[in-house]
């Protein structure tokens, strides 16, 4: 049995009136465009469920969510590990590694390697540039293999990442 | 009797040279890491870098033959440079991908316009007679370029941000138009700038026709040479960063900032030599010398660990850059000579030059995934080795048998 739920995030900034009033705006929009996602959407056939989950849209505020494709990534020790080209999940949609793009000078010489997502520190505050801190340093990751797709992952992590993820298996 | 163009000529075309190459480095592998860092995903660099790629190679001889049909090669080339420029400043303020596509696409026509086109204003300022001196002079300042910008952006790009490459590669476009606005107009004769002979004026009509140039037996011959040292050539920077990073993490960035700058050097301090002695001994020996030193480099990165000895050998770059940059518009000069088809022809060579570089690096990655970075390296230097093998076998001295 298989849960379709369709949840959408909005990240909205509700710093001013101004704003505040075209937010309101776009979550009209939005509730219309969800009543249409709904009424155009058809249930697969061979699952019992009755009706199309309701979708539910959460606003979340700009401070406590990220996009973090292109972020910088530091190690503890603050060298510059590269940036988060890819987010890599597994059969149940649970996130397993991050892909960096490590090293190099003027985009020569730089590798994709695979890191484990627990092996990631994501702070709340701080420099939007810093934010994302690895466990790991560049002598620990300078000799992995190459992420590539199509390949058994191979990502690195430390011995307290390396517990497989709660929900998975 | 060789021409004498103007002091003020020679220095202003110094100089554009020297500017373009600087604007120009801020294309090529740094795009992907700036579109990185403005949230793009890999599936879309790719795409903007194959569009780019497949661009560079079709405009290759379309642009060879505009610059052919032009009267005024100035004109020419300061419109490439702006629309050069103008990428730059598009990619830098607005990182979304239709700008992209476009400024890539721009870039790409207008960078196969500008080789031609410094070619043939400096053929077109000093005739057959000087040109070997003339194209020494060319590689020295544009390798000199490459070397400024890559330390300019790298610089820029470290301490204000990624984004700021662009910017400082599209201010030097202003430069490069006040070095061009000194070369005197007059003195870039139109018909010795397209190959033609001087007091046997080839006008546009009576151009050789295009199919008799491209089928000419030492330009094919040549045409292959140039596909062979780039098959060999274009991936040996690349796959040496990859192992430089993997195996030094202190000192990578910095290693690799050499690799890139030192060969530069190398090449504006040996390239008037090269073209001095071109002219004097025949270009066929240096031919040989430079696509060898490429298969040397290829034997000696995959048997050498430690990483500053393969910082080392990467400057024998230098040399066989110097050997290419200087020949290959020199021996076209010679092939195409009263024909009128001297920058078609540069841009059919480019075409080589393009596949070649493009297949090295896919054969490359493919080699060293499966087997390795030594069997790569091997690899790499045997596709030299058939190129010293052409070269040896069939390849003639285009040098003019009266002495020059």
């Amino acid at each position: 049995m298989r849960h379709i739920t369709c949840t959408a995030v909005v990240v909205a900034t509700l710093a001013f009136g101004t704003v505040a009033a075209s937010a309101t705006d776009y979550g009209e929009k939005l509730a219309s465009w969800l009543q249409l996602a709904q009424a155009t959407e058809t249930p697969p056939e061979e699952t019992a469920v009755p009706a199309p989950s309701e979708a539910i849209a959460t606003v979340l505020d700009e401070q406590d969510v990220m996009s973090v494709l292109g972020l910088r990534v530091r190690s503890s020790a603050g060298e510059d590990m590269g940036r988060i080209i890819n987010v890599v999940v597994d059969g149940t949609g649970h996130v397993r590694a991050a892909v960096i793009d490590f090293g190099g000078f003027l985009g020569v010489g730089n590798r994709k390697i695979a890191v484990d997502w627990n092996a990631l520190h994501f702070e709340p505050a701080g420099s939007k540039d810093d934010r994302i801190t690895l466990d790991l340093t560049r002598d620990q990751v300078k000799a992995a293999p190459e992420y590539k797709d199509g390949r058994p992952l191979i990502m690195l992590g430390t011995a307290e990442s390396l517990q497989p993820s709660p929900s998975s298996e | 009797m060789p021409l004498q163009p103007s002091r003020r000529s020679q220095r202003g075309l110094d100089w554009f040279v020297f500017f373009v190459a600087t604007v120009l480095t801020g294309f090529g592998p740094f795009v992907a890491v700036y579109l990185t860092s403005q949230h793009w995903t890999q599936l879309d660099i790719g795409l903007v870098l194959s569009i780019g790629g497949v661009a560079s190679l079709l405009g290759q001889m379309p642009s060879g033959a505009l610059v052919d049909a032009a009267r005024s090669e100035r004109v020419v080339a300061g419109l490439a440079i702006v629309a050069t420029g103008a990428s730059a400043l598009a990619l830098g303020l607005w990182p979304v991908s239709p700008v992209v596509q476009v400024a890539s696409v721009v870039q790409a026509f207008a960078g196969c316009i500008l080789g031609p086109a410094i070619a043939a204003i400096s053929l077109g300022l000093v005739g057959h007679e000087g040109i070997g001196e003339r194209l020494g002079r060319n590689a020295r300042f544009a390798s000199l370029g490459t070397g400024a910008g890559a330390a300019a952006m790298g610089a820029s790009g470290y301490l204000i941000e990624d984004r700021a490459v662009f910017f400082v590669a599209a201010a030097f476009l202003i430069p490069a138009l006040l070095a061009l606005r000194l070369i005197e107009e007059k003195e870039v004769d139109p018909e010795r700038a397209h190959g033609g002979v001087e007091g046997e004026p080839c006008l546009q009509h009576r151009a050789a026709p295009m199919a008799t140039v491209i089928r000419h037996r030492t330009l094919l011959i040549f045409a292959g040479c140039v596909l062979l040292f780039q098959l060999a050539n274009a991936a040996m920077l690349p796959l040496l960063g990859s192992i430089l990073t993997m195996r030094s993490s202190q000192w990578a960035t910095a290693l690799i900032a050499v690799c890139m700058i030192v060969p530069q050097l190398i090449v504006a301090l040996v390239s008037p030599w090269i073209g001095r002695s071109a002219q004097r001994i025949g270009r066929r020996p240096l031919l040989l010398l430079g696509i060898a030193v490429v298969s040397l480099r290829g034997i000696l990165f995959a048997s050498l660990s430690n990483p500053f000895l393969l910082v080392a050998v990467q400057l024998l770059d230098g040399i066989a850059a110097a050997v290419f940059t200087v020949l290959t518009p020199f021996i076209i000069a010679d092939i195409t000579r009263g024909t009128g088809r001297f920058n078609l022809s540069l841009g059919f060579v480019g075409t080589a030059t393009g596949i070649g570089a493009s297949l090295s690096t896919t054969l490359a990655g493919y080699a060293s995934d499966h087997f390795g970075s030594p069997a790569a390296f091997l690899a790499l230097a045997a596709f030299a080795a058939a190129g010293v093998a052409l070269v040896w076998r069939l390849m003639p001295e285009t040098r003019p048998r009266k002495a020059d």
